[in-house]
């Protein structure tokens, strides 16, 4: 019962954040501040949801499960990593090829 | 002409969805596709092989010959993108630029100019030179190793899981394009230079040829790995599963040479010297 509101509340919560990004990527004014929710609210998103996975199918306990929720972990590890370099790369370029940021009262782009 | 190609595009529409009628209803068990072969793959493949991933077992035992002509695919497109975009040396000398290790003085050296500085202080630099960002630098150095584990995992996986072959080669090759994009193509060709992915994806194709080459010469159907009895441990059902890794292996090696192949040769339109 307790694992089972900690998974919804996980799962919940995530999907917020990634509908968070997702409005965010929509709605945002320019290249940079749509990186802003891409780079951030998903990787939490990602997080939450598999860490409620990873919970969800830890029981009944035993190595299998502790292995396979060890394997989520693994990803969520990998896209802390990759996720933020990724968006840091490409802000990176945009700032090299000379892309202006969004100012209040410009058009959106 | 215009409403031509339409009258077209709608006939064969039309045919094509009138012919969709003829299939049998999705999920039919009474449907030629789940008729014949498909149980006995189903019903007998562990038995057979060994291998509890009936993807696996038909993709690469028994419709060996067909996946061997899948790689040999990727790898004749390896070769045709070698022989269309490689350029052997460079046709117009161009000016060419080298940055001093240690001071960070860059200098253009003009068409057939000879540098008479001791070479190793300097470095051969890409006119569209970008300066390396240490944050993505560091970070692919110890993500890539990683991945590349992972890759060997796929490969040797395939048995029990999905991956296989295909999966992890790509997954391979990708850590070595990520190096190229993450530092340069000089680097990454440094590591890995470009005989070795060539060889690479050549001996991929040659294991697995060669691995039914063997059974053939063993007195067996080509590609029919229980000849491999005697060579491998087991008996004949584990024969076929360690068949079908050896095979597997080749598939990966053949994937990963040729996506490094094909992206050095398209990321620096065939010269290997600048590019990502």
């Amino acid at each position: 019962m307790v694992i089972a509101v900690i998974v919804v509340v996980c799962l919940v919560a995530g999907l917020i954040f990634f509908a968070g990004g997702t409005l965010g990527l929509l709605r945002f004014p320019d290249f940079y501040t749509r990186l802003h929710p891409a780079g951030k609210l998903d990787t939490s998103g990602a997080l939450l949801v598999l860490l409620g996975l990873a919970v969800y199918q830890l029981f009944p306990l035993t190595l299998g499960s502790v292995l396979t929720g060890l394997k989520l972990m693994l990803i969520v590890v990998f896209i802390f990593l990759a996720s933020p370099t990724a968006t840091h790369a490409i802000v990176d370029a945009g700032f090299r090829a000379g892309l202006e940021s969004w100012k209040k009262g410009d058009p959106r782009r | 002409m215009k409403n031509l190609g339409l009258l077209i595009v709608v006939l064969v529409g039309a045919v094509l969805i009138y012919a969709t009628t003829d299939f049998p209803p999705f999920g039919d068990p009474e449907s030629p596709a789940s008729l014949h072969v498909s149980p006995r793959y189903l019903e007998n493949s562990l038995e057979e092989t060994a291998v509890p991933n009936v993807v696996t077992s038909v993709l690469v035992d028994y419709r060996g010959l067909d996946t061997m002509f899948e790689t040999t695919v990727v790898f004749a497109a390896g070769v045709a993108c070698f022989l269309l975009l490689r350029v052997p040396r460079r046709r117009t000398p161009a000016p060419r630029q080298y940055r001093h290790r240690l001071t960070g003085l860059t200098f253009r050296i003009k068409d057939g100019g000879e540098i008479s500085l001791p070479l190793q202080e300097f470095e051969p630099m890409e006119s569209i030179w970008t300066p390396h960002d240490f944050i993505i630098e560091k970070v692919c150095c110890y993500l890539i190793p990683f991945i590349q584990l992972f890759g060997l995992f796929v490969i040797a996986h395939g048995h029990h899981s999905p991956g296989g072959g295909f999966q992890g080669g790509v997954i391979l090759g990708a850590s070595i394009i990520l190096l190229s994009l993450s530092h340069d193509l000089r680097t990454a060709l440094k590591r890995m230079g470009e005989k070795t992915s060539a060889l690479f994806s050549t001996f991929g194709v040659l294991i697995y040829a060669g691995t039914g080459a063997l059974c053939l010469l063993l007195g067996y159907n080509f590609l029919d790995y229980q000849a491999l009895d005697p060579l491998l441990p087991g008996g004949p059902v584990m024969a076929r599963y360690h068949g079908i890794l050896l095979v597997e292996v080749g598939v990966g090696m053949a994937v990963m040479g040729t996506m490094i192949w094909i992206f050095r040769n398209l990321a620096s339109r065939g010269r290997h010297e600048e590019g990502l």
